[in-house]
């Protein structure tokens, strides 16, 4: 009996062995960072030195307009965006698992190429295409279709179009083939039941097949979320730092903008972290009740 | 009659409307592989007709830009990452999964629970403690922080979950020792399970941006996605070459998904199962 006790014992030394490297490299670049921000925090940055302000910088962002508009602009993208992509990824989930009988394949592997290039890339991508001598502005000149080329990275209205039109190339494929492995577990009888019933293909799309993807949909829209909370490469690199004037900032690029570019104020900075931590947070907790909901139903 | 069923109205414009989703997604794709045939002007007026700029873009791009160091810090630090997180994380994976305790499920719990915590809110301390250790501009500055991965760390228990462990029990009577079973009998096994792992730790290294922008302080440590960003702030923008950047930056992860197909969607739907 007494064996036995050691012999567990020394699995269970086993597993710690297992699990220490991860430990090590998780304590000194997750757990240190996040322990040693409370710190940073309280505190104001002025050139090389820094002095305690306790929540000063929480009443500082309070009165940032540029911080808010920043978060206003991620919750545009995140309403906006994901919802336009999601749908966009349904309809062509459905009409490649139902609509057509051949070249199911490529069209696939086409759709979901995007998904190969980085966000860097994308943006590299966009802006040569939409600068205002840009490709698609030659072709719509060449087509007579405008008078004057748009300002795709000018305006302040049309550069947070191209941040969506970026973000909605980049990740539908990726989304639609979530949702073709999630419509291949749909039984196809309820369709043939459906179509006995006389359902039209509309109907049958947003009264079986919507309610079933549910859990996939509320998947795709958690990791969606979060992501359209990180937002950062396409502003600083295709909208070049978040302009024109601000018009498409972010909260992590204003927040590495603070940090690492104009003032260097760690302080602020990462008390403006804190606000997009909490977001994500507050996300996470809604959708993980909503999924766990549908779970157990 | 089968005929006629094949090509109803609704599948034709089913067809049309895929075939435009292909056409969209596809062209970007054309037009830079065209464009590194190209000079700067035509690039910008959409020509999709191959040039003969080809050797003048490349010879720009690896004599101004120095495409070949960029790349090489690029695949270098990407390898090294996959190598060292795939042992890493492949043996806590191990570790949380076949040897249940109430402790290290706690553990566990606590690491999910980061997940949710954005890049930007970790990016600051952790440039504070670098730049404390005078590591910063140090390719390691990059490396280590991305070697663990939560991530890889719950797609590789998921699949620990199906090797049965009446395999293992059989091992210890036989006296195999519990690291020779994970190395000789377990791990071997799961071939496809390393390969989503490696597939996703690469592509996460090479694609990223956000902390080597923040560490990388000279030209010499660059990586591709650094050295394209810095491009786009030139005041001219050699396009011919940029496109040429471009396209051997997406050219490896292009290669993997179309040879490994398989693991690459795993590697994706890891997190749905």
């Amino acid at each position: 009996m007494e064996k036995r006790g050691t012999y567990q014992q020394y699995l269970n030394r086993f597993g710690w062995k297992c699990v220490a490297p991860s430990m090590v490299l998780f304590c000194v670049f997750m757990l240190y960072p996040i322990l040693s921000s409370l710190y940073y925090v309280t505190r104001r940055w002025k050139g090389m030195t820094n002095t305690f302000i306790g929540l000063g910088n929480f009443v500082r962002m309070a009165h940032d307009q540029v911080f808010q508009a920043a978060i206003g602009h991620n919750f545009l993208f995140m309403f906006i965006q994901v919802p336009l992509m999601i749908f966009l990824a349904l309809i062509l989930a459905v009409l490649l698992n139902q609509g057509i009988r051949h070249f199911r394949g490529p069209i696939r592997l086409a759709i979901f190429l995007p998904s190969v290039t980085s966000l860097v890339v994308v943006s590299v991508l966009f802006r040569v295409l939409l600068q205002a001598n840009g490709m698609l502005n030659n072709v719509l000149l060449g087509a007579h279709l405008i008078s004057t080329p748009i300002g795709w990275l000018n305006d302040s209205g049309w550069a947070k179009v191209t941040i969506i039109l970026a973000m909605t190339w980049r990740w539908t494929g990726y989304n639609m083939v979530f949702f073709l492995v999630g419509l291949q577990s749909i039984d196809t009888e309820i369709y043939e039941a459906a179509e006995v019933d006389g359902a039209s293909k509309v109907r049958q799309f947003f009264n079986i097949t919507i309610p079933l993807l549910v859990p996939v949909i509320l998947f795709s829209a958690v990791t969606s979320t979060s992501g359209t909370m990180q937002l950062f490469d396409e502003p600083n690199i295709l909208t070049w730092q978040g302009g024109p004037a601000n018009a498409t900032m972010t909260a992590a690029l204003y927040i590495y903008r603070q940090a690492f570019f104009v003032n260097a104020d760690f302080g602020y900075a990462t008390a403006m972290s804190y606000i997009v931590v909490l977001i994500s947070g507050i996300f996470a907790v809604v959708q993980m009740r909503l999924l766990g909901d549908r779970r157990s139903k | 009659m089968s005929v006629v069923r094949n090509w109803s109205g609704g599948r034709v414009v089913s067809l049309l409307v895929l075939l435009l989703a292909v056409v969209v997604s596809v062209f970007p794709f054309l037009w830079m592989l065209v464009g590194m045939t190209l000079n700067p002007n035509d690039v910008l007026r959409g020509i999709l007709t191959p040039g003969k700029e080809f050797v003048s873009n490349w010879e720009k791009a690896t004599r101004n830009y120095n495409l070949l160091l960029f790349f090489w810090n690029s695949i270098k630090i990407a390898l090294l990452t996959v190598f060292f997180g795939l042992i890493v994380n492949s043996i806590a994976a191990y570790g949380f999964e076949k040897y249940p305790s109430k402790a290290r499920d706690r553990v566990f719990g606590i690491l999910l629970l980061t997940l949710i915590i954005p890049q930007i809110a970790i990016v600051i301390p952790m440039f504070r403690m670098f730049a404390f250790f005078k590591l910063l501009d140090t390719h390691a500055a990059i490396i280590l922080p991305s070697i663990m991965s939560v991530f890889i760390i719950f797609f590789m228990r998921q699949n620990f979950k199906m090797f049965p462990t009446e395999i293992m029990e059989a091992a210890r009577v036989d006296g195999a020792g519990e690291f020779y079973t994970f190395l000789r009998i377990v791990s071997p096994s799961m071939q496809a399970t390393y390969a989503s792992g490696a597939i996703y730790l690469f592509i996460g290294q090479w694609n990223s941006y956000l902390w080597p922008l923040i560490t990388i302080l000279t030209d010499a440590g660059k990586t591709l996605p650094i050295a394209m960003a810095s491009m786009m702030n030139a005041y001219t923008i050699e396009y011919g070459a940029l496109m040429v950047i471009v396209c051997i930056s997406v050219l490896p992860v292009l290669v993997l998904f179309l040879s490994m197909q398989k693991q690459f969607v795993a590697g994706l739907l890891g997190s749905v199962k």
